[in-house]
């Protein structure tokens, strides 16, 4: 039986106005075309400015495609419905300052449109699950990049999301952060959950992903199983998702 | 969506414009003001002989002759427990009535206006910054949910505050002084309306610039804008009696103080229902051209509740559909 096919984009392109009066375009995405299936990990990688942002803002209806469409979970993009099934971490992880860490997840609860009283016991267990039910009322103004990003964690998985789309999400965690991170990441794939990871950091997308897609210049350079990249790559050495990249990446640069 | 999943909603979005709002030191800044406002009409006594008079005609004697001496025994208004005394020349009815006036129009209705234009105006441009938003955004709930459940949270901490205003320095003047005037109570919704159509202009501008500098020039301008089209359109009513030997108003212009009128909300009519709800035409003269509308017929308090209810809607739903097409 084929898997379930989770999101899938046709052929999406995206521009934005530049100048004073919008005339001249920049394209953030040109003809994309990707399709997750339920239970994949896919490692969303590729140079600044390669379009992998807009990619996410497009799948979580944050932006509208300029052309092309897409579905998420069946259904067009623009039902925000199926944002119920998804879980997003951003890579900033600004929540609102003057909320403590308990009622930044509430809050989060709330707009996933939980029932109301499956979420206190929910956001006891994410606080306990990120190490911050030790904080849950210290203002969030107080906490460092780190404990925010664990915060962030925690919100997105309140709806147990079915999608988990991650922007960078390992940006200002420590060590410990990391791991707690990548275990989270294996947990989410290992029940099943499919898993868009965007990450510069090449090494973590080899060890957590099974697919690898490069985005360079708004369009799709590679879109590749991990175990065939491995293969071609013929080494199996650690580090090799950087080598299979850099020529592309070097056209950039030149 | 399902009912408690959005009541659920709604009320986070309230506690959340809850919390947000006592984060700004301008809350503790109008805390502080409504309070030093509820103590100064707890330090007001009324104190001596007070005369009874009705109207200022008292003061003439039958002759129709100004009386040197109208009373050689007025009595006394103390303000500041005592520390200012002065003779009171008006009954001890119309001088709370004239200090309510000063309190409903002046003080809560100008200073606490802008004071909370001024608090509220970051309020939505800050939870609409693409760094915060976009986590919020990418959930399920509706946009106009977001929005709507925001202008509520707003509208419901503007009411706390107005009450605290109204009920405080009521209870202070009522219980120093003896009268009590429920009418004065009346502030507090024409406050909150004041502010919530100002408000839903400032919403228009936030879902569109994303900005709090714009959104509270642009909700101050618009209100100035409203007071002067509603007070306009008075005066092209009243011109042709009130200024005689002028000539009259071409009909061009009428018929366009008439649509902009009944178009925009109109501030100037709420301070009218206050004078009203005080009864200030008792005992103090009017604006000529507020008098000559109510007088005429030409003042519809419904309609003119109603159409600037309809205005803060409408400025809302464009906002609501401005936010749904809005990018992060």
């Amino acid at each position: 039986m084929t898997p379930a096919v989770v999101f899938e984009l046709e052929r999406v392109s995206k521009t934005y106005p530049q100048g004073i009066l919008g005339r001249r375009r920049l394209t953030a995405l040109d003809n994309v075309s990707l399709r997750a299936q339920a239970g994949e990990a896919i490692g969303l990688v590729g140079p600044n400015r390669a379009g992998k942002s807009t990619l996410i803002k497009i799948l979580l209806a944050l932006a509208a495609p300029t052309s092309g469409s897409g579905k998420r979970f069946g259904k067009p993009l623009s039902k925000r419905q199926t944002l119920a099934r998804v879980g997003y971490v951003h890579e900033s992880a600004a929540f609102p300052r003057y909320l403590n860490a308990r009622e930044v997840l509430h809050l989060g609860a709330a707009f996933s449109l939980m029932q109301p009283a499956d979420i206190p016991a929910r956001v006891a267990q994410l606080l306990e699950s990120v190490g911050l039910h030790d904080r849950p009322s210290e203002p969030i103004s107080t906490f460092s990049k780190g404990m925010l990003q664990r915060l962030g964690l925690a919100q997105a998985l309140l709806n147990d999301p079915e999608l988990l789309v991650m922007d960078e999400p390992a940006e200002s965690l420590d060590a410990n952060g990391r791991h707690l991170l990548h275990s989270l990441i294996r947990e989410q794939h290992q029940r099943g959950r499919t898993v868009l990871l965007v990450s510069h950091h090449l090494e973590e997308v080899e060890t957590l992903c099974d697919r690898v897609v490069a985005l360079v210049g708004g369009r799709i350079v590679l879109d590749q199983p991990m175990t065939e990249l491995r293969r071609t790559a013929a080494k199996q050495k650690p580090r090799f998702l950087r080598e299979v990249l850099q020529p592309f990446y070097s056209a950039v640069r030149t | 969506m399902n009912a408690p999943a959005a009541v659920n909603a709604f009320r986070w979005l309230i506690w959340d414009t809850i919390r947000q709002s006592i984060a700004s030191r301008i809350f503790w800044v109008m805390l502080v003001a409504s309070g030093l406002c509820i103590v100064f009409c707890f330090s007001i006594s009324l104190e001596g002989a007070l005369r009874e008079r009705t109207d200022e005609v008292g003061l003439y004697g039958a002759d129709g002759k100004l009386l040197t001496d109208p009373d050689r025994n007025p009595g006394v208004l103390s303000l500041a427990f005592g520390a200012i005394r002065m003779p009171l020349y008006r009954t001890g009815a119309s001088e709370i009535q004239f200090l309510e006036a000063l309190l409903g129009r002046w003080v809560a209705g100008l200073g606490g206006l802008l004071l909370a234009l001024i608090w509220t105006a970051g309020f939505l441009p800050e939870f609409l910054q693409p760094a915060s938003a976009t986590i919020f955004l990418a959930k399920p709930i509706p946009r106009w949910c977001l929005l709507t459940g925001k202008f509520l949270g707003v509208a419901a901490l503007v009411t706390a505050m107005a009450s605290f205003f109204f009920f405080g320095t009521w209870l202070g003047l009522g219980i120093r002084t003896g009268f009590w005037q429920a009418s004065y109570l009346l502030g507090i919704p024409l406050l909150v309306l004041n502010f919530a159509i100002t408000y839903g202009f400032s919403v228009l501008l936030a879902t569109w610039s994303r900005n709090t500098i714009t959104c509270l020039f642009g909700s101050i301008l618009f209100w100035l804008t409203c007071f002067g089209m509603n007070y306009g359109r008075h005066a092209a009513a009243a011109w042709s009696t009130l200024m005689p030997d002028k000539p009259g108003l071409p009909a061009s212009f009428r018929f366009l103080a008439e649509c902009g009128y009944w178009l925009l909300p109109k501030p100037a009519d709420l301070v009218m229902l206050l004078d009203d709800a005080l009864g200030l035409s008792e005992n103090f003269g009017q604006i000529k051209e507020f008098e000559f509308v109510q007088q005429h017929g030409q003042f519809y308090p419904e309609l003119s509740i109603l159409t600037s209810l309809l205005f803060t809607v409408a400025m809302i739903a464009i906002a609501a559909r401005r936010l749904r097409t809005a990018e992060f």
